[in-house]
């Protein structure tokens, strides 16, 4: 599994066996709120590097998601459609949204490893 | 394509200014009030999308003021079936828009206010904007009881509801818009927001119902103008610009490039109705054939608006088991929609055997399963 990665919008993907799992992060879930409703794409659905792949509605607004890579979406997170305060309860493990192919693996490199991504969240809180 | 315009570019051209008592000049340097002069739900709720698609709002604020015909708005993640009564609306001339921010149903007609705060994402804070409404409202009318909830209603008289709010969170600009309850029609309001359709099981957003009046009930000299202006001027003064209003046409390319496509989008059956949450309706009816009570059972799956499957149980024998399954299996695929159901039983009636009694017990049952739509 190679380690996770986040994006600037605070999705996170992790790979594996060429597969990515996509969330999003704990800065992003609690500044979200609770999540009433996740608006997930269909599977087989194609996907650039920051296309829009669907919306998380909270309590706060309807929020956008975006994709971390290009690839095709291979699986959604189907609990969610009765349980999505999962986002919330367990952003990394049980509240994932979608499963994508990593189509350009090369995309992962100008992603934000952990260590990247905490500094990041430390400056734009400031 | 995002092309990023500055406020000065964008509001150069061809607009009319309505020009304030007080000086000439609009200062849009950290601020802009614009009202739409049109009516049309779609239109300008593709001005909030092109706003939202393509301005920086660093350190700016835009107040967008608009005003629609009679029109019901669902949030991004509703079920007009379940949150309206589609029939009626349909017989009034009433639109159904689906907006892109989440929360629940609204009912607008030129009574209701609707006022759109634009901020970066940083600078998103609804309980500020809904204060400053507040204070515009008592600055007319000190004595008015007016106050923001924790939910981001607004109450009148502690419990009477005349403001509603919603919110979009994109990639740089935010926006928090609320309706306010003027002069609107409250008994066609109370109708068209009360669903008749029975069995629906849905994951959708729901909405919250509430008691509501107009301010206008309160102070019959007040006018959806006078406290436009009061907003604005109470705005212009939060953010130190000139009480000064930019009115907007959202249908000029000119000022707005790509807000056509925006505005067309916005209007599609696939918007409005397709992006509804998958749903299924389960429920019984009975029919009444020549003085005698007939129960239908009826288990539809809807996805994206249409039908994913259905399932119609008659009493047995009452129609040929044959006309019954090609009644579900063309509906299978069809939209959850009483004009397209009724040209596919009237082309499956053609096919049928020319027989009076099989024809009206036909008519019947399809008109009954179109009460579901």
């Amino acid at each position: 599994i190679l380690a996770r990665k986040f994006t600037d919008k605070h999705e996170w993907i992790s790979v594996e066996n060429g597969i990515g799992t996509v969330g999003i992060s704990n800065f992003a879930q609690e500044a979200l709120g609770d999540v009433v409703y996740c608006s997930l794409p269909e599977i087989g659905t194609k996907l650039n590097k920051q296309d829009e792949f669907g919306a998380l509605e909270s309590v706060k607004a309807a929020s956008e998601l975006y994709s971390p890579l290009t690839g095709e979406v291979t699986e959604i997170n189907t609990a969610l459609a009765d349980n999505p305060g999962l986002v919330n309860k367990s952003c990394y493990e049980d509240g994932w949204l979608i499963k994508m192919t990593v189509d350009n693996p090369s995309e992962l490199n100008e992603l934000m490893n952990e260590d990247a991504y905490e500094k990041y969240i430390k400056s734009i809180e400031d | 394509m995002v092309i990023l315009l500055s406020l000065k570019n964008c509001f150069q051209l061809h607009y009319g200014l309505k020009i304030p008592a007080a000086g000439f000049r609009c200062s849009a340097n950290t601020g802009l009030i614009i009202q739409s002069v049109s009516s049309d739900i779609y239109q300008n709720l593709a001005v909030e999308d092109w706003v939202h698609d393509n301005m920086t709002l660093e350190d700016r604020h835009v107040l967008f003021m608009w005003r629609n015909s009679p029109t019901v708005v669902i949030g991004r993640h509703q079920n007009p079936w379940q949150e309206c009564n589609l029939k009626i609306m349909r017989e009034k001339n009433i639109k159904l828009a689906r907006r892109r921010s989440g929360g629940g149903t609204v009912y607008h007609d030129l009574g209701n206010i609707n006022l759109t705060f634009f901020t970066s994402k940083k600078k998103y804070e609804r309980m500020e904007n809904l204060k400053l409404v507040v204070r515009a409202l008592k600055a007319l009318r000190p004595q008015f009881d007016v106050r923001a909830t924790e939910r981001y209603d607004l109450l009148l008289n502690g419990n009477f509801k005349i403001s509603g709010t919603a919110a979009k969170l994109g990639r740089t600009v935010a926006y928090h818009h609320c309706t306010l309850l003027c002069n609107a029609d409250r008994f066609l309001l109370s109708s068209v927001l009360k669903s008749p359709y029975k069995g629906i099981k849905s994951n959708a957003t729901p909405s919250m119902p509430a008691l509501v009046k107009n301010l206008f009930e309160e102070d019959p000299s007040l006018t959806c103008e006078i406290v436009m202006d009061a907003i604005a001027a109470e705005y212009a003064r939060c953010h130190k610009i000139d009480h000064c209003i930019t009115l907007i046409n959202p249908g000029d390319e000119t000022v707005f490039p790509g807000i056509n496509m925006k505005t067309k989008e916005l209007q599609t059956w696939d918007w409005i109705y397709g992006k509804t949450p998958k749903f299924s309706i389960r429920t019984c009816f009975n029919m009444v054939y020549k003085q005698s009570l007939l129960e239908v059972k009826v288990d539809i799956q809807v996805k994206h608006g249409r039908i994913e499957a259905c399932n119609i149980d008659l009493p047995e024998q009452w129609l040929p088991p044959a006309m019954c399954s090609e009644l579900e299996k063309n509906l299978t695929g069809s939209k959850l929609c009483p004009s397209e159901t009724a040209a596919l039983a009237s082309t499956l009636l053609r096919v049928c055997p020319q027989n009076y009694e099989l024809h009206s017990k036909w008519s019947l049952l399809c008109e009954t399963v179109m009460t579901l739509m």
